[in-house]
């Protein structure tokens, strides 16, 4: 038999294994049943309810917009093969090609561009285990070559609620503890550092908050300071980051918040406590809880207002696209005060 | 090795615990160098000393990071600097072995406990790496593989890479592979084509065996994962794809990456001829010696020798062994 036959038969047989393992993942054993109901493909934004979001606009005090999002623009830290471009279209632009007596022109862009770069949110069919994804529903019987059947970002709810802002470099520079990457110009938590649940908790009293149902957690590890130095620190960037413990993402669920958003790549510590575990506390967040993941947030404005003002929480101006059958999205999103 | 590591830590006597004081390990690294290989594979120092630094961080020790340089006098330094540092214990990866004794003889001096990994430190307990074991995977590879895809063909075998590195590991390396080799293939006499160190060398060693062997099947060990990628170019330059299969050692960064940073070895990539590398895990000593050293902290009996557990690693469970953390 030639090599390549032995490999076509060698790729045939992991298709079909892969493809049975789809049809008997037992995926009530491999992810919690949501609590919104065994059809939900909500997730945690079916907890911005009319109260939520009307106790979240007492927020708004100066009505001061402050950004929680980066510019995405050629340069910024975009993982491997990883690519955002647009192509302006401009050809009314030309002498002779406008439009009617007035002389209409116009421009228009094509994106081409995966979802999941520059601040971006992560949607329930982003992460699963195995086949097992959001509300264990079993993804193979509905993945198409390109999109998702079900638990699309056009599932997700309204975010007018409560956004709060744990200074975690904060927290580790008053515990002594803070060790700095040499690569930031300011202060930030080095890379492969855990921040664990006693790290929130601190933070949130460092302001005198208590999270609630429904709340949008962002947390400021200081890593973005690498981010905005794009390109020069990219390979810092990805190469490792500060991040959350397992145990820090499970008592975030189980605080019931509805977003995790923090100035890094991945939200989790990396590389992660277990050296063979890939991204747990992606899995505790989506595919486990419903909560959604904002990575590369951008978190050093909103945590210099709450230093200034002792004012740690705000109202969060956040709208997802409804493009249907999204595994995720680059966002905008604001902190309004 | 998570659940033992969390042992040791709540196993940490009630003295320690109150004094809620961290134990200081020294580590002393073979080689910091960069650019420097360790132990004829494809890791450096830092991968090492990296691995150090991320299993420390979930336990009850505070490291103390020193380089050797490859140098014997500076290893000595480094042991007397473990000294005057007041560490409780002192890992030791020092391949100029002429002064470990010395260092033995000190560290026994000052009472402070020794783990030796590689190469020996007086009576101190041995991590290391079990070559022979490791290259009789890979042979064992080849020859199935060969078995199976050209049962009734001509084989020959042929070891590539630093052949003549006069060290223990790679003779023990050689020896493993032609015993693993001979499991399915009793009489195959591999042909050793060295590099001297050089990996870009296989590309021209490979093509001129290929060339001097019209119509039979070549089983190739590379003894390190970029003289792998290079033999593999010197299989396709002599447009011998379907008369070839690769086995290597070491599985470093050069074959592996992630879900978007790909290399040769990768889930999407089934149909390479380098079908696997010999894991040896450089990069995850931290992993398994600090809780070696935790438990020899608390006062309990480790083993005289633990040996990495090596495996094949190949497309199809590279991503379980090293998770990939680009696909956020």
């Amino acid at each position: 038999m030639k090599l390549r036959h032995v490999a076509v038969a060698f790729a045939l047989s992991a298709f079909l294994i892969s493809g049975t393992a789809w049809a008997q993942s037992d995926c009530k054993t491999l992810v919690q049943a949501s609590p919104f109901g065994p059809d939900d493909e909500v997730g945690a934004t079916n907890r911005i309810t009319p109260a939520v979001t009307k106790a979240a606009a007492a927020e708004i005090q100066t009505g001061v917009s402050i950004p929680l999002a980066y510019n995405l623009v050629d340069g910024v830290p975009l993982f491997g093969t990883r690519f955002t471009k647009t192509m302006l279209t401009t050809a009314s632009l030309v002498p002779g090609a406008e439009y009617g007596k007035n002389k209409l022109t116009y421009m228009e862009d094509t994106y081409l561009s995966q979802s999941h770069v520059g601040t971006h949110i992560d949607g329930m069919g982003h992460i699963g285990i195995k086949d097992c994804y959001y509300n264990q529903t079993p993804m193979g019987k509905y993945v198409t070559q390109n999109y998702l059947k079900k638990l699309g970002i056009e599932n997700m709810k309204s975010f007018a609620t409560r956004g709060v802002i744990i200074d975690a470099v904060q927290v580790f520079k008053d515990a002594g503890k803070l060790k700095k990457n040499a690569a930031c110009k300011g202060d930030c938590i080095d890379g492969g550092t855990v921040i664990t649940e006693d790290d929130l908790q601190a933070g949130l009293k460092m302001y005198n908050v208590t999270l609630r149902e429904g709340d949008a957690v962002f947390i400021h590890t200081g890593w973005g300071d690498l981010f905005r130095q794009f390109p020069a620190q990219n390979a810092v960037y990805n190469g490792s980051e500060p991040g959350l413990s397992k145990s820090a993402g499970a008592w975030l669920a189980a605080q019931k918040v509805v977003l995790v958003a923090v100035d890094n790549f991945a939200v989790e510590v990396i590389p992660s406590e277990d050296k063979d575990e890939a991204f747990p506390v992606h899995v505790i967040l989506l595919p486990n809880n419903g909560i959604h993941i904002i990575e590369n947030a951008r978190t050093d404005l909103i945590a210099a207002e709450a230093a200034s003002s002792k004012r740690a929480t705000f109202f969060l101006s956040m709208t997802v696209p409804k493009a249907v059958g999204l595994t995720g999205t680059f966002v905008n999103l604001e902190a309004i005060r | 090795m998570l659940l033992g590591a969390t042992m040791a830590t709540l196993a940490i006597p009630r003295s320690r615990a109150a004094s809620s004081r961290p134990f200081r390990i020294a580590f002393a690294n073979a080689d910091e160098t960069p650019g420097v290989h360790l132990e004829g594979l494809g890791f450096t120092g830092y991968d090492v000393r990296r691995g150090f630094e991320l299993a420390a961080r979930t336990l009850p020790v505070e490291m103390i990071y020193l380089d050797n340089g490859g140098d014997a006098d500076r290893a000595m330094a480094n042991a007397e600097e473990a000294v005057r540092q007041k560490t409780d214990l002192l890992i030791e990866f020092n391949p100029e072995t002429r002064v470990n004794p010395e260092i033995a003889r000190t560290l026994k001096g000052a009472g402070i406990p020794v783990i030796a990994i590689g190469y020996k430190v007086g009576d101190a307990p041995v991590y290391a790496a079990d070559n022979q074991e490791a290259g009789a995977i890979a042979g064992e590879a080849l020859g199935d593989f060969a078995r199976q895809a050209w049962p009734d063909q001509a084989v020959i075998a042929a070891i590539v890479g630093d052949t003549g590195d006069p060290g223990d590991a790679v003779a023990a390396r050689l020896q493993g592979i032609v015993q693993g080799l001979h499991r399915s293939h009793p009489d195959l006499i591999p042909a050793m084509l060295d590099t001297g160190g050089q990996p870009s060398r296989a590309e021209a060693l490979v093509s001129r065996l290929l060339t001097a062997q019209p119509g039979r099947k070549l089983l190739i060990a590379a003894l390190e994962d970029p003289t792998a990628l290079a033999a593999k170019i010197g299989v396709e330059l002599t447009r011998r794809l379907n008369d070839a299969a690769i086995v290597s050692q070491g599985l470093d960064r050069s074959v592996h990456g992630g879900a978007s940073e790909r290399k040769e070895i990768d889930p999407t990539n089934r149909g390479s001829l380098l079908l696997g590398s010999v894991a040896y895990f450089m990069d995850r000593y931290g992993y398994d010696v600090l809780p070696i050293a935790l438990r020899m902290l608390q006062g309990l009996t480790v083993p005289a020798r633990t040996v990495t557990s090596h495996i094949l690693v190949s497309a199809r469970n590279v991503f379980m062994e090293y998770p990939p953390y680009d696909m956020n």
